[in-house]
């Protein structure tokens, strides 16, 4: 048997003439854990998406058991036993679990689908990783975590050699982590080799063996995770070192209240929130998700029209709440969902830029020169990696469609900006110039309001941090040494009662 | 290096947006080659003209679905339109209504007829196949019912110079065509309201949080559907003086086709309507063409719906290269 289960060599990938992979290679031991650690857009999916042929490659080697293969399509890598979990799952959510686990690979009696069977053979392999759900269970009825559950079972019932776990806890708690790592530790134990995309450091160290990490689409370096430390992964990963300490802000103005929101209602999701926000300011609003912060948020800008409550922008109420009033109020909203309602992905970076802000380009007929170079000076401004302005959105990588996001907002000159997640699956490296960003608008004498589920984030950027739960605001505290994460979360998780 | 990728990836593009006229040219050469070797021509100033003046209802009503289909959605009523606009407008002519105010009380009748459709789409919240579908049988159906299903004929002849009068010798048909495609070309790319009606078609959350109206814009891409339609009417009425109820049945798909060959995406957000004219110029060489050299209309049907795949299928090349 090889020494290596899994290798990868001098891949190479480009889309559209941007080099996405540049040699990159991976190396993966039976039995081993092994982490695949690098920024969004490092190439990990695409490195990924490779393995299990959902991409062609340009050029390189994949060797399994020492053995080159060359798949032509996903069902072959999945036949050879090469399984990818992704975030969104490849799950029917309309038909039973049985149905998921053994789709194409039915049970047939005379030709007809052997239910009874397939049911006892889906218990049997739900009990080995100890799913407890009836099989019959339609799969949208089920939790995240049960459906990746369902996943691992499926990908359990062929022959199994390497499994691909990509972001497997983002969206799951705590004890069904600890579920999932006792699932991969038997897994590990069997001698399947499993890569981990993950960005939490502690879980890495928690569950991991080896870690190779990618930069830029290149290899940067394979370590045992013993034998390293948070502090060092980061440092390969960004190619420097981040702080996470909170900055002193000395732009706030006492006296001005740039947004003012009182009584605001919405369904039974907002519930009578007051607050405000002072010029040169980051407000911060914490919760869990579902506690109402981005219906809030949608309710100020006017997206959702508010039942009761007012807006007042620079002390004046705003007599129609609606999109295009707030955002001509200086009013702006950035979107938790950058794909669904941050970006028009088949458009080009310039025209996504441009959308918001069109009136400030027209005389009679739009001035096309004109929305090129102010696009052309955002992408520099904000340092959008792109391979040209008017590349679609959706061949940019995460961090850097968010800040095309930002662009467009940034272009409209706004006075309080609301941030809705603004670093969520982006990378360490998109995170701090996404800081720096808002860093320097607060410096400009402009507001901001900052949804965020990361408590890190919370503290290291906010002057105050006010905690939503069930639609209330509980708490606001003023973002001092004494604040700590736990303070947070204990308002966010049960409004502060225990 | 980075510069050397971006040119190549230039070339690249210019090669994929300009293989709509490459297909154009190569039909046409095809055609003037096949029709010599049977001894007949093609590349005339007649047949030119011809093919442009019969393409002209399509390409007119085209436009129009062009900006519906931006949005993403879809008109299947523009054909029942044109037969409505026929027979509405002969009856209001053959009471004595002037011409110009017949002229425009059918446009109004279209601007209705798309209102509603897009009411129903945007604020209705009804898939606009299932709203075009009902609004396409309502109105062929009105049709019927207003001359009891016969056809009204004897116009006066100065319906007909409406658009076969001539100006330095080209059927001012022709200069219609041009006319609206140049004004709506510069609608679409150059004002606020085109660049809206693709980001509708793009993602119509983006567009909404960044403060399009996008449920009023959606209503007004069937007002142009309905507009257009109704100008495509008048184009057929004149050009037959004759109006048949069931004139301009299945032209939706014949305009349809014109858009998707023009390399619109039925899913919207992307294409150029200047390529429609050129979908519809297609359309009617291939009609013309065929029928030039006799072959039988079942066989311009198969040869039709095989161009109308091909054209997309060479479309998605880049998309199914990126995978």
């Amino acid at each position: 048997m090889a020494e290596n289960i899994l290798e990868m060599k001098d891949i190479n990938k480009s889309f559209f003439g941007v080099d996405v992979l540049k040699n990159a290679q991976l190396e993966v031991r039976p039995g081993e854990v092994h982490v695949l650690l690098g920024e969004n857009g490092a190439g990990k999916s695409t490195l990924i998406k490779i393995l299990s042929s959902a991409y062609k490659k340009n050029s390189g080697r994949i060797l399994l058991d020492g053995k080159e293969v060359n798949f032509h399509s996903p069902k072959e890598a999945i036949d050879a036993g090469i399984n990818v979990i992704y975030q969104e799952f490849n799950l029917n959510p309309y038909v039973p679990i049985y149905e998921n686990i053994f789709l194409g690979r039915e049970f047939t009696k005379y030709g007809f689908i052997d239910e009874k069977k397939t049911i006892a053979e889906a218990r049997k392999s739900m009990d080995r990783i100890g799913l407890k759900v009836d099989p019959k269970t339609l799969v949208g009825d089920l939790s995240v975590a049960q459906k990746q559950m369902v996943e691992i079972t499926k990908a359990l019932n062929g022959e199994l050699k390497v499994l691909v776990l990509d972001e497997p806890t983002a969206a799951i708690t705590d004890t069904e982590t600890a579920e999932l790592f006792k699932i991969v530790r038997e897994l590990k134990a069997k001698g399947v080799g499993i890569i981990y995309i993950s960005h939490r450091m502690k879980e890495l160290f928690e569950i991991g063996d080896r870690c190779t990490v990618m930069r830029d689409g290149e290899f940067v370096r394979t370590v045992t995770l013993e034998e390293t430390s948070e502090d060092e992964l980061t440092r390969m990963m960004v190619g420097r070192s981040v702080s996470f300490e909170k900055r002193v802000n000395n732009h706030i103005d006492e006296k001005h209240k740039s947004l003012e929101v009182t009584g605001l209602c919405y369904k039974d999701v907002v519930k009578d929130v007051c607050l405000d926000v002072k010029r040169g300011e980051i407000l911060g609003i914490a919760g869990l998700v579902g506690a109402g912060r981005t219906e809030l948020a949608k309710c100020i800008i006017g997206a959702y029209k508010a039942h009761c409550g007012t807006v007042k922008v620079h002390g004046k109420e705003l007599e129609n709440v609606c999109i295009c009033n707030t955002i001509k109020e200086k009013v702006v909203y950035l979107s938790e969902d950058r794909k669904d309602e941050g970006l028009v992905l088949i458009h080009g970076v310039n025209d996504n830029i441009a959308l918001p802000n069109l009136s400030r380009f027209k005389k009679f007929l739009l001035n096309d020169k004109k929305i090129t170079s102010v696009a052309k000076e955002y992408i520099n401004k904000l340092k959008i990696k792109t391979s040209s302005y008017k590349a679609q959105a959706n061949t940019l990588s995460g961090g850097n469609q968010q800040k095309v996001v930002i662009a467009k907002w940034l272009c409209i000159d706004a006075d309080v900006y609301i941030f809705d997640e603004p670093t969520r699956g982006i990378d360490v490296g998109a995170r701090d110039e996404i800081y720096e960003i808002m860093y320097e608008l607060i410096s400009n004498g402009a507001s901001i309001i900052m949804i965020s589920s990361d408590l890190v984030e919370i503290l290291k950027m906010c002057d105050r941090v006010a905690v939503m739960h069930e639609g209330e605001i509980r708490n606001t505290f003023v973002n001092d040494a004494s604040l700590t994460q736990e303070k947070i979360l204990s308002y966010a998780l049960h409004g502060g009662a225990h | 290096m980075e510069k050397v990728n971006k040119t190549e990836s230039f070339s690249k593009i210019d090669i994929q947006s300009l293989a709509l006229y490459i297909g154009a040219v190569l039909i046409f050469i095809t055609f003037t080659i096949l029709c010599g070797a049977y001894g007949k021509s093609f590349f005339t100033l007649d047949n030119m003209k011809n093919i442009i003046n019969q393409s002209a209802v399509i390409a007119v009503i085209a436009i129009g679905q062009s900006i519906v289909i931006l949005t993403g959605g879809i008109d299947l009523s523009v054909g029942s339109i044109v037969g409505f606009v026929g027979i509405a407008g002969g009856l209001l002519l053959k009471s004595g209504m002037p011409l110009m105010m017949v002229i425009g009380v059918v446009i109004i009748c279209g601007c209705i007829i798309g209102f509603a459709n897009g009411y129903f789409v945007s604020f209705g919240k009804v898939p606009a196949f299932i709203v075009t579908l009902g609004s396409m049988q309502i109105i062929h159906g009105l049709t019927m019912v207003l001359n009891t299903g016969r056809p009204v004929s004897g116009f006066p002849s100065e319906l007909r110079m409406v658009v076969s009068a001539k100006i330095m010798g080209i059927p001012i048909s022709i200069i219609y065509v041009f006319l609206l495609y140049a004004i709506m070309i510069t609608v679409m790319k150059k004002t606020t309201l085109g660049r809206w009606i693709y980001a509708i078609g793009g993602n119509a959350n983006a567009a909404k949080l960044a403060g399009v109206k996008t449920k009023q814009i959606e209503m007004l891409a069937y007002v142009f559907g309905g507009l257009f339609a109704s100008i495509g009417g008048i184009f057929l009425l004149s050009r037959l003086s004759y109006a048949d109820p069931n004139a301009g049945m299945g032209y939706e798909l014949d305009v349809i086709a014109a858009v998707v060959i023009g390399g619109i995406a039925l899913s919207g957000g992307k294409g150029s309507i200047g390529n429609t004219l050129v979908g519809s110029l297609i359309l009617g060489m291939l009609k013309c063409g065929l029928q030039i050299l006799n072959v039988p209309v079942y066989f311009q049907t198969i040869i039709i719906g095989i161009t109308i795949i091909v054209a997309v299928y060479l479309d998605k090349a880049k998309e199914r290269k990126a995978e």
